[in-house]
């Protein structure tokens, strides 16, 4: 997921353009050279090269025997595999387990990053007091908080719900701080030029300014959010893509095990796109910046 | 130093100045030692007219506008607006800063109506005054357009127009122009000395372009810089006003040139 992030267009820039660089117009007949972006269709399809390339190279490798079957089943077999999983139901089951636990703890860790993260970055005592904690926690895995949470809360899916949404917070809480902080001090004082009381310079500063950092913080959250859904699986469930995973390497079923991963990387792709998506709805500035002179 | 200027500028206001600075001094603190960036500082301007303050950079020019607006009240000495001393930012003053800084988010019009959000007027006054306004500065085709979309001269139109939407009694304008090309600002000389006294505010504009300051300004302000203390007020003739190429405006430029140190053997500098 990080990696998606990096092939992310760079952030919008929100501060006031300084005096050297105003004249849009220059700009827009001097355009710079640089390297020439892909069309739309063009990265889709240059995005797809890589997993495809790899594929003939697994379908190759199966075909000419070069690595056993049951470490590395056939791209046939595990297209069989995956019609059963389809027919019998057993994969919509494990998915469906899996993208509740992922949607109910994401959204506990949105709730709580959203809160918290907003009250330090208007808060510098808030930040104070919430940041040193934070920080540390950040840089300790929650799995390894996995055996002192199953002693106060068991296995059960609360233990699940925590996890995950412990995992989607942290990123969430310093990319909503960060956000806020960073708001353009030059707009800050344009708020108080025109007189904005708190509510207009929430409204139309700070939250604004702030959308960006909060929705990169958000992305990271959710990519947090299944990486910790396929840990706490394989640690401690009888259902879901990890269980499904434990279950095939047990079994030595890799076929399994592939497919499994597979459905996690997808569903994750499609619930970052959605916020994406959701992001862009949130941001109609940025989507309307063609030209109209 | 000249004394502080006094001469009767054409008015319709009392003898009362609109805006009064006296004795205004004011230091930063850099690296735990004081720095003095302006230092008694006296000057009154009269409702309606126009005054131009130039000066190096480093002289306190835009320093003087933050305390004119209230934005820093640490200073010395006394400003007064009407007889009222300033205690902070308030809508009868509006300013237009180097950059436009219109919010990216808001579309133009939205830019404008930002200034009116506690002006008092319902929303269909704000509406009328945001079109208007708009209108003044000729963009009200781009009302709906996100300030991304607009050039720097029309961004910088735009927040003209917003500085303008209040209807404040004073306008102060932070080097306004500083960075548009020369074309463009030459064109917006002409429209920002229509629409100030279109709208019969009190302008104080601060830049180092010295023909802006001759061709906008009623009075032209001197300063000195390290710290910023005024050098000479001289008047602007009229005529130079009007005409840009005419004997009076040639030689109040080479004047004020000359006082701020450049030396005209060596071409023309800015």
């Amino acid at each position: 997921m990080s990696l998606a992030e990096t092939l992310d267009k760079p952030a919008f820039d929100t501060s006031p353009r300084d005096g050297a660089a105003a004249d849009t117009a220059a700009r827009r007949h001097t355009r710079r050279p640089g390297p020439s972006r892909p069309t739309a269709l063009g990265s889709v399809l240059l995005g797809l090269s890589f997993p495809f390339a790899l594929l003939v190279v697994w379908w190759w490798a199966a075909r000419l025997g070069l690595v056993p079957e049951q470490i590395l089943p056939a791209p046939a077999t595990i297209y069989e595999t995956v019609s059963s999983l389809i027919t019998d139901g057993t994969l919509a089951t494990h998915l469906e387990v899996s993208t509740h636990r992922v949607l109910v703890g994401f959204g506990l860790g949105a709730v709580f990053g959203l809160v918290f993260g907003a009250a330090a970055g208007l808060s510098p005592t808030v930040r104070a007091f919430l940041y040193p904690p934070v920080q540390a926690v950040a840089r300790v895995n929650v799995l390894a908080w996995m055996p002192l949470l199953t002693l106060f809360m068991g296995i059960d899916e609360p233990l699940k719900y925590v996890v995950i949404g412990w995992s989607a917070a942290i990123p969430i809480i310093l990319g909503t701080a960060r956000g806020i902080e960073n708001v353009s001090p030059a707009f800050r004082e344009l708020g108080r030029v025109l007189h904005f009381n708190t509510r207009d310079t929430l409204r139309l500063v700070v939250l604004p300014g702030a959308v960006p950092s909060i929705f990169a913080g958000l992305r990271e959250g959710l990519a947090n959010a299944w990486q910790t859904l396929v840990l706490a699986e394989l640690f401690a469930s009888f259902e879901g893509l990890g269980y499904l995973m434990t279950w095939g390497r047990q079994l030595f079923q890799l076929d399994l095990v592939i497919i499994a991963m597979i459905v996690v990387a997808l569903a994750g792709l499609a619930m970052d796109l959605a916020l994406r998506w959701v992001e862009r709805r949130a941001q109609p500035w940025k989507r309307e910046t063609r030209d109209v002179h | 130093m000249n004394a502080p200027f006094s001469a009767p500028v054409p008015s319709i206001a009392t003898a009362l100045p609109a805006l009064d600075i006296r004795h205004v001094s004011k230091a930063f603190v850099v690296d735990g030692k004081a720095v003095e960036v302006l230092a008694d500082i006296s000057l009154s301007v009269e409702a309606g007219s126009f005054v131009s303050i130039v000066g190096a950079s480093g002289c306190g020019k835009s320093t003087l506008l933050r305390l004119i607006l209230g934005l820093d009240l640490d200073y010395a000495g006394d400003i007064h607006l009407d007889g009222q001393p300033v205690e902070g930012p308030g809508p009868e003053r509006s300013i237009v800063f180097q950059e436009h800084r219109l919010l990216p988010w808001l579309t133009v019009e939205g830019n404008v109506g930002a200034a009116l959000l506690h002006s008092g007027l319902d929303a269909a006054a704000r509406r009328r005054s945001v079109a208007e306004h708009l209108e003044l500065v000729g963009l009200e085709a781009f009302a709906k357009a996100y300030p991304a979309q607009l050039s720097g001269g029309m961004a910088q139109r735009v927040a003209i127009a917003r500085a303008l939407a209040n209807r404040p009694r004073f306008l102060l304008l932070d080097e306004p122009l500083g960075a548009l090309d020369a074309l463009t600002r030459l064109r917006l000389q002409g429209e920002l000395k229509r629409i100030v006294a279109h709208e019969g505010a009190t302008a104080v504009l601060v830049t180092h372009d010295v023909d802006e300051a001759v061709f906008l300004g009623h009075r032209i302000v001197v300063l000195h810089p390290r710290p910023g203390r005024i050098a000479a007020v001289l008047e602007v003739p009229e005529e130079a006003r009007a005409d840009r190429s005419s004997p009076t405006f040639v030689a109040l430029r080479d004047r004020v040139l000359e006082l701020l140190g450049v030396s005209l053997g060596e071409g023309r500098a800015r």
